[in-house]
C-alpha cells in the first residue's frame, strides 16, 4: 500500500493539483523529460548505422537499387537554376570553397569544354560515364552482391563495374571508361581504389575533367536502411594542384517492382545517338525500319 | 577489351577451333549425352536456399556444336573453312548433336539473304547490344560472362558489349509496353536447372554475323544447368512465328574461367574500330562511327 502510493505520488501531484504554479512546474518537468529523450535519441543517430548482413553473416548488405537526388550531374561545382533544374550547391566538400583545384592551364581547358559542352560531352554520345560520374547521373544503379562478390550495374548506357578484392594489384595496362576497381571493407564501409580511367571522360555536363593519372578512392557507407553516403577522393597531379573530395547521398529506390531498365542509344538519320526508352514504341524495329516486311531489295 | 572482330580475329579463332575441337569434342559429347540428372547432385556448389551456385566467370567453350563457333547457327562456319554458306556446315562434334538449321518463312529467308549481302547492317558491328541468345553465343573463348546470384536474381554481366541481364527469379510476369534489345528475362528454377523465359524484344538484334535474325516476336526459353562445378550446359529454344517455321534449338557449354583471371572492360562504341572492316569488303556504304 505504501509502495503504491509512492509510485503514484508524482502523478497525483501533477494532475490533481488545481494550482496554476504547480501545473507550470509539472509542465517544465515533463518538457525536461521529453527533451532528455530527444537528446538521447539524437545521440543514437550519431552512432554509425549497422547494415544488415549477407547470408555469410559477415558482409554488409548493400544490395538494392539506388539513385542520387541532387543535380550534381549538371556541374559538380554547383550551378544556377536553368532549364527547369533548380540551382544547386557544389558537392565538393574538400577544398572548402567547393571548387576543383585546377592548374591554370587545366582551368582554361575546362572553360573551353564548358563552352562546347552541348556537343563535346562524351556522355552526349552515349559513352559510359566513368567514375565517379556514373554514381551521380540522373538514373539509378543497382548493387549486386553475394559473399565475395560486389558489382554495380549502372542503368546509364548499361555500364557495369565488377569490384575486385584489393588482395591483387590493379590491372592498369590500359585506359578504360569504367576503370579498374579494387576494394576492401573498413568496418562497414566499402573502400574502393579506382585507376586506369581514360582522359576522354568528363566528370559532369560542365566540362570538368581529368587526365589518365586520375586516381579515385571511393567510400560507400550506409547511413540508414535506405541511404548510402558516397564519397570520392580524387587526385590527378597532371590537372589538379591538390586532391579534392566530393560527397553525395544515394537513396534506395523503394517503389515495388522497380528495376534497372535497358538503356541503349539509337542513331537517328544524322548518325547522332539518342537515349530511347524501352517503353517508347520508337524502340521497336518495325516502327522505323521500313524495308523489312516488304519485298527484299536487290 | 576493344572490339576488333577483324578477319585476323577469324583466322586466330579458326586455328584455335581446329586445335581444340578434336580434344574437346569427346568430353563434351559425354557430358551432353548424360544430360542433367534428376537426382540432386551433391557435388555441386549451392547457395543457402539450395539452388545450384552458378556464380563465377564463365567462357563459352570450344568443342561440341561447332556450327555455332564462328559464323552462324545454320551451319555457315568460318572456322571449318566455310564462309557465306559455303562451309561444310556439319559443325557438330563427332557423335554430338546435329547442328540446328533455321527454317525461315520464304519472306524472312529473302530478308536474311539481303542482310547476308549487307553485313554492315549488323547492329553488333555498331556496338549495339547483341540480344538473346547472341549475348552468350559469342565466339568461343573470347568474351567471358560473370554471374552473380542471390535468392532473388541471377545476374549475367557480359564482357561483350558490356551487356547486362539481371534476371529476377520471383516468377514475376513480363512487363507491358517494354521492348528491348535484350528483351525482358524472367527466371525460375526447375529442380537444379535455371530456366529463363525471354520476351519483349525490340526486333533489332541479329543472331550472328551472317545475317540470321529474329524480329519483335522472338521468344527464347533458356536453360542453364550446372552439370559439374566447372561446367554450365546452356540450351536455348528460339521461336518466332513470323520468321521461323519451326523453333531453333541451340546448345553449348560454358566453362569456368580460372580464378586468377578477371573480366575486362569492353568499350566498343567508345573506341569502335571494326565497322570499316565490315563495310568495305561487303560492298556496303562506309559508315563512320564517332
Amino acid at each position: 500500500m505504501k509502495n503504491r502510493f509512492l509510485m503514484a505520488a508524482p502523478y497525483r501531484a501533477c494532475t490533481r493539483s488545481a494550482r496554476v504554479l504547480r501545473q507550470a512546474f509539472c509542465s517544465i518537468v515533463a518538457a525536461g523529460i521529453v527533451a532528455a529523450f530527444v537528446l538521447t535519441g539524437g545521440a543514437q543517430t550519431q552512432k554509425p548505422f549497422t547494415p544488415a548482413r549477407l547470408w555469410d553473416g559477415k558482409t554488409p548488405d548493400f544490395r538494392g537499387i539506388w539513385q542520387v537526388r541532387d543535380t550534381a550531374y549538371v556541374n559538380i561545382e554547383g550551378h544556377p537554376g536553368e532549364r527547369g533544374i533548380a540551382a544547386a550547391r557544389s558537392i565538393i566538400v574538400d577544398p572548402a570553397d567547393g571548387k576543383i583545384p585546377y592548374k591554370p592551364q587545366a582551368l582554361a581547358q575546362r572553360q573551353e569544354n564548358y563552352r562546347n559542352r552541348a556537343t563535346a560531352d562524351p556522355s552526349s554520345k552515349c559513352y559510359q560515364a566513368g567514375v565517379p560520374r556514373a554514381t551521380y547521373v540522373p538514373t539509378p544503379l543497382q548493387i549486386l552482391q553475394s559473399p565475395g562478390n560486389f558489382a554495380i550495374v549502372y542503368q546509364d548506357n548499361h555500364a557495369f563495374r565488377v569490384f575486385h578484392p584489393d588482395t591483387r594489384p590493379h590491372f592498369d595496362a590500359t585506359d578504360w571508361w569504367m576503370g579498374d576497381t579494387r576494394y576492401r571493407w573498413q568496418g562497414d564501409t566499402l573502400v574502393a581504389d579506382v585507376v586506369a580511367l581514360t582522359d576522354q571522360l568528363w566528370l559532369d555536363q560542365a566540362g570538368n575533367f581529368h587526365s589518365t593519372e586520375f586516381h579515385v578512392v571511393e567510400r560507400y557507407r550506409m547511413t540508414g536502411v535506405d541511404t548510402i553516403e558516397y564519397e570520392a577522393r580524387t587526385e590527378d597531379p597532371v590537372v589538379y594542384t591538390k586532391p579534392w573530395t566530393l560527397r553525395t547521398i544515394l537513396y534506395r529506390v523503394t517503389q515495388p517492382g522497380a528495376r534497372i531498365i535497358e538503356d541503349e542509344c539509337l542513331e537517328d538519320a544524322n548518325g547522332v545517338r539518342h537515349h530511347i526508352s524501352p517503353s517508347d514504341p520508337k524502340n521497336l524495329l518495325k516502327s522505323d525500319y521500313s524495308r523489312w516486311k516488304k519485298p527484299a531489295q536487290k | 577489351m576493344k572490339a576488333v572482330p577483324t578477319p585476323y580475329g577469324f583466322a586466330v579463332a579458326a586455328v584455335v577451333c581446329v586445335l581444340l575441337s578434336a580434344g574437346a569434342s569427346r568430353t563434351l559429347t559425354a557430358q551432353v549425352t548424360q544430360g542433367p540428372s534428376n537426382s540432386p547432385n551433391k557435388t555441386l556448389p549451392r547457395l543457402p536456399n539450395g539452388r545450384p551456385d552458378l556464380q563465377g566467370l564463365w567462357l563459352k567453350s570450344a568443342g561440341g556444336f561447332q556450327g555455332l563457333f564462328i559464323g552462324s547457327l545454320d551451319g555457315t562456319n568460318f572456322a571449318a573453312g566455310g564462309a557465306r554458306g559455303g562451309g561444310r556446315g556439319t559443325g557438330g562434334a563427332r557423335g554430338g548433336p546435329a547442328p540446328s538449321r533455321y527454317e525461315y518463312t520464304p519472306e524472312a529467308e529473302a530478308e536474311r539473304n539481303y542482310r547476308r549481302r549487307n553485313l554492315y547492317l549488323d547492329p553488333e558491328a555498331r556496338c549495339h547490344l547483341p540480344g538473346v541468345p547472341r549475348a552468350l553465343d559469342q565466339p568461343a573463348g573470347l568474351y567471358p560472362v560473370q554471374i552473380i546470384q542471390d535468392e532473388k536474381y541471377v545476374a549475367l554481366l557480359h564482357e561483350a558489349m558490356h551487356d547486362v541481364r539481371i534476371i529476377p527469379t520471383d516468377n514475376s510476369p513480363h512487363p507491358k509496353n517494354y521492348w528491348a534489345w535484350d528483351g525482358d528475362s524472367r527466371g525460375r528454377w526447375e529442380g537444379d536447372t535455371f530456366v529463363v523465359d525471354v520476351s519483349n524484344f525490340n526486333g533489332r538484334a541479329w543472331l550472328d554475323m551472317e545475317g540470321n535474325f529474329v524480329d519483335e516476336n522472338e521468344h527464347v526459353l533458356e536453360r542453364f544447368t550446372l552439370i559439374d562445378p566447372d561446367t554450365i550446359l546452356y540450351e536455348a529454344t528460339i521461336t518466332d512465328p513470323t520468321v521461323f517455321v519451326k523453333p531453333v534449338e541451340m546448345r553449348f557449354t560454358l566453362k569456368r574461367v580460372p580464378a586468377d583471371q578477371q573480366i575486362l572492360e569492353y568499350s566498343c562504341l567508345e573506341g569502335e574500330r571494326s565497322l570499316q572492316n565490315y563495310t568495305e569488303e561487303d560492298g556496303g556504304k562506309k559508315v563512320r562511327v564517332k
